[in-house]
Protein backbone atom coordinates (compact mmCIF):
# COMPACT_ATOMS: atom_id res chain seq x y z
CA UNK A 1 0.00 0.00 0.00
CA UNK A 2 3.06 2.28 0.07
CA UNK A 3 3.24 4.82 -2.67
CA UNK A 4 6.34 6.53 -3.96
CA UNK A 5 6.18 9.35 -1.37
CA UNK A 6 6.19 6.95 1.53
CA UNK A 7 2.54 7.69 2.38
CA UNK A 8 0.53 4.56 3.13
CA UNK A 9 -3.20 4.37 2.56
CA UNK A 10 -4.03 2.16 5.54
CA UNK A 11 -3.92 4.96 8.18
CA UNK A 12 -6.26 7.11 6.08
CA UNK A 13 -8.75 4.28 5.60
CA UNK A 14 -8.76 3.65 9.34
CA UNK A 15 -9.18 7.40 9.99
CA UNK A 16 -12.10 7.57 7.51
CA UNK A 17 -13.77 4.70 9.37
CA UNK A 18 -13.12 6.39 12.75
CA UNK A 19 -14.34 9.74 11.39
CA UNK A 20 -17.63 8.23 10.21
CA UNK A 21 -18.16 6.67 13.65
CA UNK A 22 -17.34 9.97 15.40
CA UNK A 23 -19.61 11.99 13.09
CA UNK A 24 -22.52 9.59 13.58
CA UNK A 25 -21.98 9.72 17.35
CA UNK A 26 -21.69 13.52 17.35
CA UNK A 27 -24.81 14.03 15.25
CA UNK A 28 -27.05 11.31 16.60
CA UNK A 29 -25.93 10.48 20.11
CA UNK A 30 -24.08 13.40 21.71
CA UNK A 31 -26.51 15.89 20.15
CA UNK A 32 -29.30 14.20 22.12
CA UNK A 33 -27.42 13.42 25.33
CA UNK A 34 -25.89 16.91 25.61
CA UNK A 35 -29.10 18.77 24.82
CA UNK A 36 -27.87 22.17 25.87
CA UNK A 37 -24.50 23.82 25.78
CA UNK A 38 -21.62 23.46 23.39
CA UNK A 39 -20.93 19.97 22.11
CA UNK A 40 -17.32 18.86 21.70
CA UNK A 41 -15.86 18.39 18.21
CA UNK A 42 -14.16 15.06 18.91
CA UNK A 43 -13.12 14.73 15.29
CA UNK A 44 -11.14 17.97 15.50
CA UNK A 45 -9.35 16.80 18.66
CA UNK A 46 -8.42 13.47 17.03
CA UNK A 47 -7.21 15.14 13.83
CA UNK A 48 -5.15 17.74 15.67
CA UNK A 49 -3.57 15.07 17.91
CA UNK A 50 -2.71 12.87 14.91
CA UNK A 51 -1.29 15.83 12.98
CA UNK A 52 0.76 16.65 16.05
CA UNK A 53 2.20 13.12 15.91
CA UNK A 54 2.48 12.69 12.13
CA UNK A 55 3.49 16.17 10.93
CA UNK A 56 1.90 18.85 8.78
CA UNK A 57 1.83 17.00 5.43
CA UNK A 58 -0.13 13.98 6.63
CA UNK A 59 -2.13 16.24 8.93
CA UNK A 60 -3.24 18.33 5.99
CA UNK A 61 -4.47 15.23 4.12
CA UNK A 62 -6.26 14.03 7.28
CA UNK A 63 -7.90 17.44 7.66
CA UNK A 64 -9.17 17.48 4.08
CA UNK A 65 -10.52 13.90 4.14
CA UNK A 66 -12.31 14.15 7.48
CA UNK A 67 -13.48 17.72 6.77
CA UNK A 68 -15.05 16.59 3.50
CA UNK A 69 -16.84 13.81 5.38
CA UNK A 70 -18.14 16.35 7.90
CA UNK A 71 -19.28 18.53 5.00
CA UNK A 72 -21.30 15.63 3.58
CA UNK A 73 -22.86 14.95 6.98
CA UNK A 74 -23.56 18.46 8.25
CA UNK A 75 -22.02 21.11 6.04
CA UNK A 76 -24.03 23.66 4.10
CA UNK A 77 -21.50 23.35 1.27
CA UNK A 78 -18.66 21.01 0.32
CA UNK A 79 -15.25 22.29 1.40
CA UNK A 80 -16.47 24.30 4.37
CA UNK A 81 -15.24 22.09 7.22
CA UNK A 82 -12.54 20.62 4.93
CA UNK A 83 -10.79 23.99 4.67
CA UNK A 84 -11.06 24.72 8.40
CA UNK A 85 -9.84 21.26 9.42
CA UNK A 86 -7.06 21.22 6.82
CA UNK A 87 -5.60 24.53 8.02
CA UNK A 88 -5.96 23.60 11.71
CA UNK A 89 -4.27 20.24 11.14
CA UNK A 90 -1.50 21.87 9.09
CA UNK A 91 -0.90 24.38 11.87
CA UNK A 92 -0.75 21.56 14.47
CA UNK A 93 1.73 19.59 12.39
CA UNK A 94 3.94 22.65 11.94
CA UNK A 95 4.19 23.62 15.59
CA UNK A 96 4.65 19.99 16.71
CA UNK A 97 8.21 20.13 15.36
CA UNK A 98 9.23 22.24 18.34
CA UNK A 99 7.34 20.33 21.03
CA UNK A 100 7.95 17.03 22.81
CA UNK A 101 5.38 14.49 21.74
CA UNK A 102 5.50 12.35 24.86
CA UNK A 103 4.42 15.15 27.21
CA UNK A 104 0.73 15.95 27.50
CA UNK A 105 0.97 19.77 27.83
CA UNK A 106 2.19 20.26 24.24
CA UNK A 107 -0.76 18.57 22.50
CA UNK A 108 -3.22 20.12 24.96
CA UNK A 109 -2.02 23.64 24.09
CA UNK A 110 -1.93 22.73 20.40
CA UNK A 111 -5.56 21.57 20.56
CA UNK A 112 -6.47 24.79 22.42
CA UNK A 113 -5.00 27.06 19.74
CA UNK A 114 -6.07 24.81 16.84
CA UNK A 115 -9.67 25.00 18.13
CA UNK A 116 -9.59 28.80 18.17
CA UNK A 117 -8.10 28.74 14.67
CA UNK A 118 -10.71 26.22 13.42
CA UNK A 119 -13.61 28.27 14.83
CA UNK A 120 -12.16 31.54 13.52
CA UNK A 121 -11.87 30.11 9.99
CA UNK A 122 -15.47 28.86 10.18
CA UNK A 123 -16.54 32.29 11.47
CA UNK A 124 -14.90 33.99 8.51
CA UNK A 125 -16.46 31.59 6.01
CA UNK A 126 -19.93 31.89 7.59
CA UNK A 127 -19.59 35.70 7.70
CA UNK A 128 -18.49 35.81 4.08
CA UNK A 129 -21.22 33.55 2.71
CA UNK A 130 -24.16 34.27 5.03
CA UNK A 131 -23.26 37.32 7.06
CA UNK A 132 -22.02 37.53 10.65
CA UNK A 133 -24.45 36.68 13.45
CA UNK A 134 -22.34 38.38 16.09
CA UNK A 135 -19.10 40.32 16.32
CA UNK A 136 -15.86 38.36 16.07
CA UNK A 137 -14.62 39.22 19.55
CA UNK A 138 -18.03 38.48 21.08
CA UNK A 139 -17.91 35.07 19.38
CA UNK A 140 -14.36 34.46 20.65
CA UNK A 141 -15.34 35.41 24.18
CA UNK A 142 -18.68 33.59 24.37
CA UNK A 143 -18.06 30.49 22.22
CA UNK A 144 -14.54 29.92 20.89
CA UNK A 145 -12.67 30.24 24.18
CA UNK A 146 -15.16 28.04 26.00
CA UNK A 147 -14.90 25.40 23.30
CA UNK A 148 -11.10 25.65 23.25
CA UNK A 149 -10.93 25.07 27.03
CA UNK A 150 -13.40 22.19 26.66
CA UNK A 151 -11.21 20.56 23.99
CA UNK A 152 -8.08 21.38 26.04
CA UNK A 153 -9.52 19.35 28.95
CA UNK A 154 -10.73 16.48 26.74
CA UNK A 155 -7.26 16.17 25.19
CA UNK A 156 -5.97 15.19 28.61
CA UNK A 157 -7.94 11.94 28.22
CA UNK A 158 -7.86 11.46 24.45
CA UNK A 159 -4.20 12.19 23.65
CA UNK A 160 -2.76 9.32 25.75
CA UNK A 161 -5.12 6.90 23.96
CA UNK A 162 -4.20 8.25 20.51
CA UNK A 163 -0.49 8.33 21.42
CA UNK A 164 -0.51 4.70 22.63
CA UNK A 165 -2.56 3.57 19.62
CA UNK A 166 -0.07 5.26 17.29
CA UNK A 167 2.92 3.72 19.07
CA UNK A 168 1.24 0.30 18.81
CA UNK A 169 0.81 0.91 15.04
CA UNK A 170 -2.97 0.80 15.33
CA UNK A 171 -3.21 3.23 12.42
CA UNK A 172 -0.65 1.36 10.37
CA UNK A 173 -1.36 -2.39 10.63
CA UNK A 174 1.35 -3.34 8.11
CA UNK A 175 4.05 -2.22 10.62
CA UNK A 176 2.73 -4.27 13.52
CA UNK B 1 12.49 36.08 -7.52
CA UNK B 2 14.89 33.23 -6.83
CA UNK B 3 13.53 32.80 -3.32
CA UNK B 4 9.98 32.68 -4.66
CA UNK B 5 10.98 30.01 -7.17
CA UNK B 6 12.65 27.95 -4.45
CA UNK B 7 9.55 27.92 -2.26
CA UNK B 8 6.97 27.99 -4.97
CA UNK B 9 6.10 24.27 -5.49
CA UNK B 10 5.04 23.71 -1.87
CA UNK B 11 3.50 27.12 -1.44
CA UNK B 12 1.70 26.95 -4.77
CA UNK B 13 0.38 23.47 -3.98
CA UNK B 14 -0.91 24.68 -0.62
CA UNK B 15 -2.54 27.76 -2.11
CA UNK B 16 -4.02 25.67 -4.93
CA UNK B 17 -5.73 23.40 -2.39
CA UNK B 18 -7.07 26.39 -0.43
CA UNK B 19 -8.39 28.02 -3.61
CA UNK B 20 -9.86 24.72 -4.79
CA UNK B 21 -11.73 24.28 -1.51
CA UNK B 22 -12.99 27.89 -1.60
CA UNK B 23 -14.19 27.35 -5.17
CA UNK B 24 -15.89 24.12 -4.07
CA UNK B 25 -17.68 25.97 -1.24
CA UNK B 26 -18.79 28.63 -3.70
CA UNK B 27 -19.94 26.09 -6.25
CA UNK B 28 -21.81 23.80 -3.85
CA UNK B 29 -23.06 26.48 -1.44
CA UNK B 30 -25.58 28.17 -3.69
CA UNK B 31 -28.71 26.90 -5.37
CA UNK B 32 -27.94 23.32 -4.49
CA UNK B 33 -31.02 21.45 -3.37
CA UNK B 34 -29.85 17.97 -4.48
CA UNK B 35 -26.80 16.08 -3.30
CA UNK B 36 -24.04 14.79 -5.57
CA UNK B 37 -23.76 11.07 -6.31
CA UNK B 38 -21.00 10.53 -3.71
CA UNK B 39 -22.89 12.44 -1.01
CA UNK B 40 -26.02 10.45 -1.83
CA UNK B 41 -24.10 7.21 -1.56
CA UNK B 42 -22.53 8.07 1.81
CA UNK B 43 -25.75 9.45 3.31
CA UNK B 44 -27.91 6.57 2.06
CA UNK B 45 -25.44 4.03 3.45
CA UNK B 46 -25.14 5.77 6.79
CA UNK B 47 -28.77 6.81 7.43
CA UNK B 48 -29.87 3.46 8.99
CA UNK B 49 -26.89 3.63 11.38
CA UNK B 50 -27.73 7.25 12.21
CA UNK B 51 -31.33 6.24 12.90
CA UNK B 52 -30.22 3.45 15.22
CA UNK B 53 -27.68 5.59 17.09
CA UNK B 54 -30.21 8.41 17.32
CA UNK B 55 -32.64 6.06 19.06
CA UNK B 56 -29.88 5.03 21.46
CA UNK B 57 -29.09 8.70 22.12
CA UNK B 58 -32.74 9.42 22.71
CA UNK B 59 -33.00 6.57 25.22
CA UNK B 60 -29.81 7.71 26.98
CA UNK B 61 -31.11 11.27 27.08
CA UNK B 62 -34.47 10.14 28.50
CA UNK B 63 -32.66 8.02 31.09
CA UNK B 64 -30.38 10.92 32.14
CA UNK B 65 -33.32 13.28 32.35
CA UNK B 66 -35.25 10.72 34.35
CA UNK B 67 -32.40 10.33 36.82
CA UNK B 68 -31.81 14.06 37.23
CA UNK B 69 -35.41 15.19 37.21
CA UNK B 70 -37.52 12.50 38.88
CA UNK B 71 -39.37 15.02 41.08
CA UNK B 72 -40.06 17.30 38.15
CA UNK B 73 -41.36 14.34 36.17
CA UNK B 74 -43.81 13.43 38.92
CA UNK B 75 -45.04 17.02 39.07
CA UNK B 76 -45.18 17.25 35.28
CA UNK B 77 -47.09 13.97 35.16
CA UNK B 78 -49.73 15.29 37.56
CA UNK B 79 -50.06 18.53 35.61
CA UNK B 80 -50.27 16.68 32.29
CA UNK B 81 -53.06 14.49 33.58
CA UNK B 82 -55.03 17.59 34.48
CA UNK B 83 -54.27 19.19 31.11
CA UNK B 84 -55.25 16.00 29.32
CA UNK B 85 -58.59 15.87 31.10
CA UNK B 86 -59.29 19.47 30.12
CA UNK B 87 -58.02 18.82 26.59
CA UNK B 88 -60.62 16.11 25.98
CA UNK B 89 -63.37 18.63 26.60
CA UNK B 90 -61.66 21.21 24.42
CA UNK B 91 -61.17 18.65 21.69
CA UNK B 92 -64.88 17.97 21.45
CA UNK B 93 -65.61 21.68 21.39
CA UNK B 94 -62.94 22.24 18.76
CA UNK B 95 -64.33 19.53 16.51
CA UNK B 96 -67.76 21.13 16.72
CA UNK B 97 -66.32 24.57 16.02
CA UNK B 98 -64.28 23.16 13.19
CA UNK B 99 -67.35 21.71 11.50
CA UNK B 100 -69.18 24.97 11.97
CA UNK B 101 -66.17 26.86 10.68
CA UNK B 102 -66.03 24.76 7.53
CA UNK B 103 -69.73 25.22 6.91
CA UNK B 104 -69.37 28.99 7.29
CA UNK B 105 -66.31 29.06 5.07
CA UNK B 106 -68.15 27.16 2.40
CA UNK B 107 -71.07 29.51 2.68
CA UNK B 108 -68.90 32.59 2.45
CA UNK B 109 -66.70 31.09 -0.23
CA UNK B 110 -63.49 31.77 1.66
CA UNK B 111 -60.35 30.71 -0.12
CA UNK B 112 -58.18 30.54 2.96
CA UNK B 113 -55.93 27.58 3.54
CA UNK B 114 -57.10 24.89 5.91
CA UNK B 115 -55.57 21.57 4.91
CA UNK B 116 -52.11 20.18 4.37
CA UNK B 117 -50.94 16.88 3.00
CA UNK B 118 -48.51 15.71 5.67
CA UNK B 119 -45.77 13.09 5.60
CA UNK B 120 -44.36 11.90 8.94
CA UNK B 121 -40.58 11.63 9.31
CA UNK B 122 -38.12 10.76 12.04
CA UNK B 123 -35.20 12.93 13.06
CA UNK B 124 -32.06 10.86 12.61
CA UNK B 125 -29.32 13.45 13.20
CA UNK B 126 -28.70 16.95 14.46
CA UNK B 127 -25.89 19.30 13.52
CA UNK B 128 -23.52 19.01 16.50
CA UNK B 129 -21.70 22.25 15.75
CA UNK B 130 -23.00 25.60 16.90
CA UNK B 131 -22.68 27.08 13.42
CA UNK B 132 -25.91 25.82 11.90
CA UNK B 133 -29.28 24.86 13.32
CA UNK B 134 -30.17 21.89 11.15
CA UNK B 135 -31.59 18.40 11.56
CA UNK B 136 -31.54 15.38 9.25
CA UNK B 137 -34.78 13.45 8.66
CA UNK B 138 -35.28 9.98 7.20
CA UNK B 139 -37.29 11.05 4.14
CA UNK B 140 -35.85 12.12 0.79
CA UNK B 141 -36.82 12.68 -2.82
CA UNK B 142 -37.76 9.02 -3.05
CA UNK B 143 -40.67 9.89 -0.72
CA UNK B 144 -41.63 13.01 -2.64
CA UNK B 145 -39.69 15.53 -0.56
CA UNK B 146 -38.57 18.68 -2.31
CA UNK B 147 -36.54 21.71 -1.35
CA UNK B 148 -38.38 24.47 0.58
CA UNK B 149 -41.14 22.18 1.86
CA UNK B 150 -42.29 23.31 5.31
CA UNK B 151 -41.65 21.05 8.31
CA UNK B 152 -44.02 21.12 11.28
CA UNK B 153 -44.95 19.28 14.47
CA UNK B 154 -48.19 19.24 16.38
CA UNK B 155 -46.80 22.17 18.43
CA UNK B 156 -46.02 24.41 15.47
CA UNK B 157 -43.56 25.37 12.78
CA UNK B 158 -40.13 23.70 12.76
CA UNK B 159 -38.44 24.98 9.59
CA UNK B 160 -38.08 23.94 5.98
CA UNK B 161 -36.25 21.40 3.86
CA UNK B 162 -33.13 22.82 2.21
CA UNK B 163 -31.20 19.81 0.88
CA UNK B 164 -32.63 16.51 -0.31
CA UNK B 165 -30.92 13.15 -0.89
CA UNK B 166 -32.63 9.91 -1.91
CA UNK B 167 -33.63 8.82 1.60
CA UNK B 168 -32.72 11.75 3.81
CA UNK B 169 -33.21 15.51 3.88
CA UNK B 170 -31.67 18.37 5.83
CA UNK B 171 -34.05 20.76 7.52
CA UNK B 172 -33.11 24.34 8.36
CA UNK B 173 -34.66 25.12 11.75
CA UNK B 174 -36.40 28.36 12.64
CA UNK B 175 -33.61 29.07 15.13
CA UNK B 176 -30.98 29.21 12.35
CA UNK B 177 -30.20 32.85 11.76
CA UNK B 178 -29.89 32.24 8.02
CA UNK B 179 -33.66 31.98 7.81
CA UNK B 180 -36.45 34.48 8.28
CA UNK B 181 -40.20 33.88 8.32
CA UNK B 182 -42.94 36.42 7.77
CA UNK B 183 -45.33 36.42 10.73
CA UNK B 184 -48.55 37.86 12.14
CA UNK B 185 -49.86 38.30 15.66
CA UNK B 186 -52.66 35.75 16.11
CA UNK B 187 -54.71 38.02 18.43
CA UNK B 188 -55.09 40.83 15.92
CA UNK B 189 -54.12 39.23 12.58
CA UNK B 190 -53.47 42.82 11.65
CA UNK B 191 -51.37 43.05 8.47
CA UNK B 192 -49.88 46.22 9.96
CA UNK B 193 -48.32 44.06 12.68
CA UNK B 194 -46.59 41.81 10.16
CA UNK B 195 -42.93 41.30 10.97
CA UNK B 196 -40.11 38.93 10.33
CA UNK B 197 -39.05 36.29 12.81
CA UNK B 198 -35.47 35.03 12.78
CA UNK B 199 -32.98 33.11 14.91
CA UNK B 200 -31.50 35.00 17.85
CA UNK B 201 -27.87 33.97 18.40
CA UNK B 202 -27.54 36.02 21.60
CA UNK B 203 -30.36 34.05 23.27
CA UNK B 204 -29.84 30.41 22.38
CA UNK B 205 -33.08 28.62 21.55
CA UNK B 206 -35.09 31.85 21.23
CA UNK B 207 -36.32 33.79 18.21
CA UNK B 208 -36.81 37.48 17.64
CA UNK B 209 -39.32 39.42 15.60
CA UNK B 210 -37.79 42.38 13.80
CA UNK B 211 -39.02 45.17 11.52
CA UNK B 212 -42.20 45.77 13.54
CA UNK B 213 -43.61 49.26 13.00
CA UNK B 214 -43.74 51.46 16.16
CA UNK B 215 -47.56 51.36 16.17
CA UNK B 216 -47.69 47.55 15.84
CA UNK B 217 -50.22 45.98 18.16
CA UNK B 218 -48.04 43.38 19.88
CA UNK B 219 -47.54 42.58 23.55
CA UNK B 220 -46.00 40.02 25.82
CA UNK B 221 -48.01 36.75 25.81
CA UNK B 222 -49.18 37.15 22.20
CA UNK B 223 -49.02 34.10 19.96
CA UNK B 224 -47.08 34.53 16.72
CA UNK B 225 -48.23 32.69 13.59
CA UNK B 226 -46.85 32.34 10.08
CA UNK B 227 -48.37 34.84 7.66
CA UNK B 228 -48.10 32.59 4.59
CA UNK B 229 -46.29 35.31 2.63
CA UNK B 230 -43.46 33.99 0.49
CA UNK B 231 -45.25 30.76 -0.35
CA UNK B 232 -42.90 28.50 1.65
CA UNK B 233 -44.80 28.25 4.91
CA UNK B 234 -48.54 27.74 5.14
CA UNK B 235 -50.45 30.51 6.84
CA UNK B 236 -51.50 30.15 10.46
CA UNK B 237 -48.86 27.79 11.84
CA UNK B 238 -47.88 28.65 15.39
CA UNK B 239 -44.33 29.99 15.63
CA UNK B 240 -44.13 30.89 19.32
CA UNK B 241 -45.10 33.17 22.17
CA UNK B 242 -43.93 36.75 22.68
CA UNK B 243 -41.83 37.09 25.86
CA UNK B 244 -40.71 40.71 25.63
CA UNK B 245 -41.34 43.68 23.37
CA UNK B 246 -38.88 46.56 23.01
CA UNK B 247 -37.30 49.05 20.63
CA UNK B 248 -34.67 47.93 18.14
CA UNK B 249 -31.09 49.18 18.36
CA UNK B 250 -31.91 52.40 16.49
CA UNK B 251 -35.02 53.12 18.56
CA UNK B 252 -37.19 53.46 15.43
CA UNK B 253 -38.88 50.09 15.11
CA UNK B 254 -40.10 47.52 17.60
CA UNK B 255 -38.66 44.06 18.12
CA UNK B 256 -39.85 41.15 20.22
CA UNK B 257 -38.24 38.17 21.92
CA UNK B 258 -40.17 34.99 21.09
CA UNK B 259 -40.09 31.59 22.74
CA UNK B 260 -40.62 29.00 19.97
CA UNK B 261 -43.68 26.77 20.27
CA UNK B 262 -41.53 23.81 19.27
CA UNK B 263 -38.86 22.44 21.59
CA UNK B 264 -36.05 22.12 19.07
CA UNK B 265 -33.91 20.13 21.50
CA UNK B 266 -36.49 17.38 21.75
CA UNK B 267 -37.48 16.93 18.12
CA UNK B 268 -37.91 13.26 17.32
CA UNK B 269 -40.77 13.14 14.85
CA UNK B 270 -41.87 15.82 12.44
CA UNK B 271 -44.28 16.24 9.54
CA UNK B 272 -43.37 17.54 6.12
CA UNK B 273 -46.05 19.66 4.43
CA UNK B 274 -46.10 18.11 0.98
CA UNK B 275 -48.27 20.68 -0.74
CA UNK B 276 -49.60 23.88 0.76
CA UNK B 277 -51.86 24.38 -2.23
CA UNK B 278 -53.53 21.05 -1.47
CA UNK B 279 -55.74 22.82 1.04
CA UNK B 280 -57.53 24.78 -1.62
CA UNK B 281 -58.52 21.61 -3.41
CA UNK B 282 -59.52 20.07 -0.10
CA UNK B 283 -61.61 23.09 0.76
CA UNK B 284 -63.62 22.52 -2.34
CA UNK B 285 -63.76 18.75 -1.80
CA UNK B 286 -64.97 16.54 0.97
CA UNK B 287 -63.54 17.83 4.26
CA UNK B 288 -64.80 14.95 6.34
CA UNK B 289 -62.24 12.49 4.97
CA UNK B 290 -60.49 10.65 7.79
CA UNK B 291 -56.97 11.32 6.53
CA UNK B 292 -57.60 15.02 6.29
CA UNK B 293 -59.05 15.12 9.75
CA UNK B 294 -55.98 13.38 11.15
CA UNK B 295 -53.75 15.87 9.40
CA UNK B 296 -55.78 18.79 10.69
CA UNK B 297 -55.84 17.49 14.23
CA UNK B 298 -52.12 16.94 14.25
CA UNK B 299 -51.66 20.61 13.57
CA UNK B 300 -53.95 21.79 16.33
Amino acid sequence: MDNENGITLAPYLIIIFLAVILLVLEGSFFALVFLRGIKPDLLLIVIVCLSFLWGEKKGMILGIITGLLQDIFFGPAIGFFALAKMLSAYFSGLISREIYKDQIVGPMLTVFFATIMHESILYMLVSFYWGAEMGFFVAVESIFLFRAFYHFALTLFLYPIIYKADRANFFNPSYR
Amino acid sequence: MLRLTRFSPKLLGFLAIVILLLALINFTGEHRSRYTFIENLVLTAISPVQGFISELGSSASDFLQGVTGYREILEENRELREVLAARDTYRQELLELQKENFRLREMLGFQERTEYELLPAEVIARDPTHWFETITINRGYYHGIEEKMAVVTAEGLVGNVFQVSRNTSKVLLLTDSRRAVSILVQRSRDPGTAGIVEGYPEEEGYLRVINLPPEANIQSGDTIISSGMGGVFPKGLIVGEVMEVGKDQYGLLQQALVRPAVNFNRLEEVFIVLDIRQEEENMEGNFSMEGQREGRESLL
